[in-house]
């Protein structure tokens, strides 16, 4: 249902191209047959991810909230596999005077005409008045939390059954759970990123939080080097899990991780 | 109370800390007397207390608390949250019986560091030892510990990652002998030097002293941090083996 863009006057091929111009993209989205955002993430890669991340699951009808939702590629990818609910949050780049993020999110969503929310939110201020959601999206925002411990545990008050996070990981090497700091701009001369977990460590906030099963693998495109986590509480319902292939681990299991480090 | 029924009452209580409440009287603690004076002066003998008002986060049965009135401080507040709260703890009537038993004016409230906040209060001095190690989110810690500062944090704590110059902290999680009489799991985390300093500078504090535990070398440290408002003179009496991070002497 074309809800936003029926009210909206259609843009020209050639104004959307302006608008789409006139904004720095993360995501590349097909906006048009023909009209693609100019993403820093490619649609291949995107789709890499998006693969890794949403196929092992049923979204049919579930509530799904985007934390650091960005241009909203996984918000309307949830919305398009089936997800009855989706709300997209951010707040850092969608208030960025040069990023203006919320701008390109909302051009996004009318042109796809997809029904997804969108909330104003910091990650810090998550309460558990924003309800319940089957599905909690984390994609990219770990590391760039100074107190990423603070925001796990919020998280886990609006989780029902699915807490999916996405984070750069270090220390990938040691089998005992460590973090490392990053002061000042010292990884990848960014200034918001703070924390590199490695995958005991995310075992360990997670069990720490009440997840009961939690399961791991490798980013798609780099590896070791970027983690994805599925973690689920007690009441995670049978349906929502379709099938981990290969790439995916049984990290809450003895051994698992020292498995993993000598993979 | 003679001391035949000062020895029964105190048998009444377990002990995380060996306090002495006469001279042949020593609570039969966890953590021997040598150790917790060898590590009273290691945190209390660069400082002068008379006048100081305290507070002490995690303090146990309160030993250094109790160090703290010896030395003269005006008030003492000591605090503890699960070695306190868990079901089946005995450590806060314990510790509230052996001031008693000293005669000693201690304040004991149980308090969740996380939650601490500038309405708490505010102290010349905040103390945590062995803190860090069972905090599940030590940089919310750190931040109420900080926003009940005025002066000088002094922070002891188990350390790791020592062979890293990166700043990093390793999970912990042990059994620890809280609680109920079986004891608890605690989950906690163990930082090295570069990333206590840095926590610290983050938090404000611009002068940040360290040193080695007095006898468990490196696997444990001791930071003094303090902040703007501390007057230099405080330094004086910080005189190796401990050394300033923040301002490394030439
Ligand atoms: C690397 S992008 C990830 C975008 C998208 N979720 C993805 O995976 O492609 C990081 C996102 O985290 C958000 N974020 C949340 N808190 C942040 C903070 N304190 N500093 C920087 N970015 C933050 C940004 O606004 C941004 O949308």
């Amino acid at each position: 249902m074309a809800l936003m863009s029926s009210f909206a006057p259609r843009l020209s091929d050639a104004d959307l191209l302006a608008r789409i111009q006139s904004y720095h993209w993360w995501h590349s989205i097909a906006l048009r047959e023909g009209l693609t955002t100019f993403g820093g993430k490619t649609e291949a890669i995107l789709a890499q991810e998006e693969q890794a991340l949403l196929s092992p699951f049923d979204l049919a009808g579930r509530s799904v909230i985007d934390i650091g939702a960005w241009n909203g590629y996984f918000s309307f990818a949830a919305k398009r596999r089936g997800a009855a609910r989706v709300l997209a949050t951010d707040s850092y780049i969608w208030n960025h005077p040069i990023w203006r993020g919320r701008e390109t999110f909302d051009l996004a969503r009318a042109e796809l005409g997809l029904d997804v929310e969108a909330l104003m939110l910091d990650p810090p201020q998550i309460t558990p008045q924003l309800g319940l959601f089957d599905v909690v999206m984390f994609l990219g925002v770990f590391y760039h939390l100074y107190d990423p411990i603070e925001v796990m545990a919020r998280l886990r008050g609006i989780t029902r059954q699915l807490l999916l996070v996405e984070t750069h990981s270090d220390l990938t090497d040691q089998a005992r759970p460590g973090m490392v700091f990053y002061p000042g701009a010292i990884l990848n001369q960014d200034a918001t990123n703070w924390w590199g977990p490695n995958p005991a460590t995310m075992l360990h906030l997670f069990l720490q939080l009440g997840f009961t099963r939690i399961f791991y693998r490798d980013h798609p495109t780099l590896g070791r080097a970027r983690g994805i986590y599925a973690a689920f509480t007690p009441e995670v319902a049978e349906g929502l899990i379709l099938r981990f292939d290969d790439n995916w681990r049984d990290l809450d299991v003895p051994g698992a991780i020292e498995a993993l480090v000598t993979a | 109370m003679n001391e035949a029924e000062l020895r029964s009452a105190m048998g009444a209580h377990r002990w995380l800390q060996s306090l002495r409440l006469r001279d042949t009287l020593l609570t039969p603690g966890l953590k021997s007397e040598a150790q917790l004076r060898e590590e009273e002066a290691a945190l209390f003998d660069p400082l002068n207390l008379a006048g100081a008002d305290v507070l002490e986060v995690g303090a146990a049965n309160g030993a250094f608390s109790l160090a703290a009135l010896r030395r003269g401080a005006r008030r003492v507040l000591a605090t503890d949250h699960l070695p306190w709260t868990l079901p089946g703890s005995d450590a806060l009537s314990a510790t509230q019986w052996a001031a008693h038993a000293l005669g000693a004016p201690l304040e004991t409230r149980a308090q969740d560091p996380r939650e601490l906040s500038a309405a708490f209060g505010s102290f010349h001095l905040v103390l945590a030892t062995a803190c860090f190690e069972q905090w599940f989110n030590p940089i919310l810690a750190l931040r109420g510990l900080r926003s009940v500062t005025n002066r000088i944090l002094l922070l002891e704590t188990m350390q790791d990652a020592l062979a890293d110059a990166r700043p990093i902290m390793m999970a912990q999680s042990h059994h620890a002998p809280i609680g109920g009489v079986q004891g608890s799991w605690v989950a906690g985390w163990a930082p090295n030097p570069p990333l206590m300093l840095q926590l610290l500078i983050d938090l404000g504090f611009d002068r940040i002293l360290y040193r080695n535990h007095p006898s468990l070398g490196s696997a444990r440290g001791i930071y003094a941090a303090l902040l703007p408002e501390a007057p230099d003179g405080l330094l004086a009496g910080f005189a190796a083996p401990w050394a300033n991070l923040t301002h490394p002497q030439g």
